[in-house]
């Protein structure tokens, strides 16, 4: 591993001051985009409200004014909304996490909503077949089956890929809707409530999961103040899951072979070949794990979230697998990014909510704040495309999609680069792990 | 019982006519994306260009008193948002799947946005704003194949029209021609003299004129009002449609008739006491079996996606 430590001892030698200078303009162009293209988003959604409001122009300024502040105290105001808000967080920390990985692969998972439902059904059946287990084991053995459920829906996507080379696009659509279909008929026939149409019966008690308050007050209550009015703040012990699945993801793809080897066949299927990476496998194995992720996020909204139980054709409508797409491109498919725009993307739905109820502005605006950000993530990766370009021009088939998501990050930084030099057959790789820590340099340096 | 039930379902005109209406629904925004996948733009907003097309037919067609008007107003619509889809991915070079993933949040949250914020919603439409079954003469008292083919939306005939000019287009014309080499090879096609660039301009806003028609199709002629996320998947399931269709309109049509069939079967076959949600995975089922079993490898055209630079090879 002389490779890797190469660059590090290079960075002890540079005083302070500067390491911190670089460091600073690192986060600097890490964050100026995504901030840049918010505030873009934000000013074009303000336009279409003025557009659209009727009135003078000073009620239509206002009317805007009235929108984002709702907006903004609809999704952090409060620490109720807050507790809202991250009910929504969790599972798209979870799905974003399963569509970024894909990504860095090179694949375009837009099966997140179907994996997600097989997953939150197949914990919801282990419930009710087995409601005879001890919460301590029937928690945890939901929570795994879930993932398994995701991960074999996921995975016959990545089979379909690599054996017969069906474009994952079409894959995840058609299971999709497979997933909505079954999972449609299980909740409507075998394990319908007695009496209800279209649901089953709640978890029983001991397969759900208390929200932070409810534990609080169990845990600590009995010598700190306990909080009132516990069900005005329904964010549930699941988003701790969600925070180490990130913890995972970053450590699959920072510190490990296969997050390398996904790495190289995202960017360059050829080299990957020749480098011998096993591409077939390995498909499969993303697949696999971004199933796992989008199982595991049904799985803790049906455990921790009231009614507690599964609902025919909610799965369809449910946005989380679609927004899911946003947040792992905005987060630039790094673990830090997707916590951010889950957190941002969750906000904005939640707020959108309660700014149609305040500001009697619908929410919908949400969506197209949401998709404008999209927008100018996509149109400002431009250096970053032609960057990408040059390098693999005429070489590769589709470079296009993930050096655009991974933008600056996978440019090492130059004193890497010349250490990295002569180092042959390793150089890729330390340069590649290189460039990953400085995306972590918070937390490391 | 089932297969008595579903031997009867298959022979009843009643059936392939629906299998056809859907079909033609899920044709033409299908056709769109092969035209503009073919000149190498990867087009998955076919969905959001749908549902502003059957936003903005309901809308137009309401104020103008004119149904044609609205089907104009949709085929514009649906090509302005195509033409942001164009703008972002040739001129920005921006990432097309990024781009057609926005196009979609942008449509269901601007057609919903502006159905609640101008009141109570999209209201019904009256009949003569609506685009209407028409029978074609004689022809349409065949048994069998005259209520199947002859009694159809005006749309259906407009669609398979537009099917065989596509096709005609796309592989025995000059323009044809230079929409595949840029689509394959946009180096050589700029060196040919042919500018790549408004190649692939016309043809991802063709695309969105084809989607934003299926728009008003499906709000104007099939439904009669316009609902939130109307299109309900179904330009997912054109691009579905079009891949399996290996990017030539004949398969395209082909996989639409398998789609439209199933969407049509599912419904008609309650009767036998199978669940209708275990019957509407067949569709989605067959073509997965088929896309391993059959099909085999859809090979894209091999500058899709990949926006062009002129000097790089």
């Amino acid at each position: 591993m002389a490779a890797s430590s190469a660059p590090r001892r290079g960075s002890e030698q540079r005083p302070v001051a500067l390491r911190f200078t670089a460091w600073m303009r690192r986060l600097g162009s890490a964050l100026a985009r995504p901030l840049f293209a918010l505030l873009l988003a934000i000013v074009a959604g303000g336009i279409v409200i003025i557009i659209t409001t009727p009135g003078s122009p000073g009620d239509r300024l206002n009317a805007v004014f009235a929108a984002y502040a709702s907006l903004v105290q609809g999704s952090i105001g409060d620490p109720q909304s807050l507790s809202f808000t991250l009910v929504r967080v969790g599972p798209l920390i979870l799905t974003g996490l399963s569509v970024a990985l894909a990504f860095r692969a090179g694949l375009f998972n837009i099966g997140a909503e179907g994996q997600l439902a097989v997953g939150a059904t197949t914990a919801g059946i282990i419930a009710f077949k087995m409601p005879f287990l001890p919460s301590i084991i029937l928690i945890p053995f939901m929570l795994i089956a879930s993932m398994i459920a995701g991960a074999i829906w996921g995975g016959i996507v990545g089979l379909l890929k690599a054996w017969r080379g069906a474009h994952e696009v079409v894959t995840t659509i058609m299971l999709n809707w497979i997933a909505f279909y079954f999972t449609d008929y299980l909740i409507d026939g075998p394990f319908k409530a007695p009496n209800e149409a279209d649901q089953t019966p709640p978890l029983p008690p001991k397969a759900t999961i208390p929200t932070l308050v409810q534990f609080y007050n169990q845990t600590f209550g009995g010598f700190l103040p306990k909080i009132a009015n516990p069900l005005s703040y329904p964010a549930d012990m699941t988003i701790f899951l969600a925070l180490l699945a990130l913890v995972v993801y970053w450590f699959i793809t920072t510190r490990t072979t296969l997050g390398y080897e996904i790495r190289v066949i995202g960017q360059n299927q050829k080299a990957a070949k020749y480098a011998g990476i096993p591409i077939k496998r390995n498909i499969v194995l993303v697949m696999a794990i971004s199933g796992a992720f989008s199982g595991l996020a049904g799985a803790i909204h049906l455990m921790g979230q009231f009614p507690y139980q599964l609902i025919a054709t909610t799965f369809s409508i449910d946005p989380t697998g679609f927004d899911a797409i946003g947040v792992a491109l905005l987060g630039r498919t790094t673990a830090i990014g997707v916590l951010i725009s889950a957190f941002l993307f969750g906000g904005l739905r939640q707020g959108g909510t309660f700014m149609q109820i305040n500001a009697n502005i619908p929410g919908d605006l949400v969506y197209i704040i949401q998709a404008l950000v999209l927008f100018s993530i996509a149109a400002e990766f431009l250096p970053s495309i032609q960057r990408a370009w040059a390098r693999w021009s005429g070489r590769s088939r589709r470079p296009a999609l993930v050096p655009a998501i991974m933008g600056a990050t996978v440019v090492p930084l130059p004193e890497k680069g010349l250490a990295d030099n002569g180092q042959n057959g390793q150089t890729g790789q330390s340069a590649e792990q290189g460039a990953d820590a400085t995306l972590i340099s918070g937390e490391e340096e | 019982m089932f297969f008595q039930t579903l031997l009867h379902v298959l022979l009843s005109s009643d059936l392939w006519a629906a299998s056809l209406q859907f079909g033609a629904l899920l044709l033409l925004p299908a056709l769109g994306g092969v035209i503009s996948e073919r000149s190498g733009v990867v087009n998955i907003a076919m969905e959001g260009m749908m549902l502003t097309g059957a936003y903005a037919g309901v809308v137009i067609a309401l104020s103008a008193h004119n149904a044609l008007i609205g089907v104009l107003g949709a085929m514009v619509a649906g090509g302005l948002m195509a033409l942001i889809h164009a703008i972002v991915s040739i001129n920005f070079k921006a990432d097309q799947i990024v781009s057609g993933i926005a196009i979609n949040l942008a449509a269901l949250g601007l057609t919903d946005y502006l159905s609640l914020q101008s009141g109570q919603g999209v209201p019904h439409l009256n009949n003569n704003l609506r685009l209407n079954n028409v029978s074609l003469g004689p022809i349409s008292h065949i048994p069998f194949l005259g209520p199947v083919l002859f009694q159809q939306n005006i749309v259906f005939y407009v669609a398979i029209l537009i099917l065989i000019g596509i096709q005609f287009l796309l592989f025995n014309t000059n323009v044809g021609l230079r929409i595949r080499a840029v689509g394959e090879h946009p180096q050589a096609a700029d060196t040919a003299g042919v500018n790549v660039r408004l190649v692939r301009y016309c043809c991802v806003v063709g695309s969105g004129l084809l989607s934003g028609l299926a728009g008003a199709y499906l709000s104007q002629g099939i439904s009669g009002n316009f609902v939130t996320n109307m299109t309900a998947g179904a330009g997912f399931i054109a691009l579905a449609a079009m891949i399996f269709g290996k990017y030539t309109p004949w398969g395209t049509a082909g996989a639409c008739l398998v789609f439209g069939l199933g969407e049509a079967l599912s419904p008609r076959l309650q009767s036998t006491g199978v669940s209708p949600n275990l019957l509407s995975i067949l569709p989605y089922l067959l073509t997965l079996i088929a896309l391993v079993g059959l099909v085999g490898r859809t090979i894209p055209p091999a500058a899709d996606g990949i926006p062009y630079e002129p000097g790089t090879e």
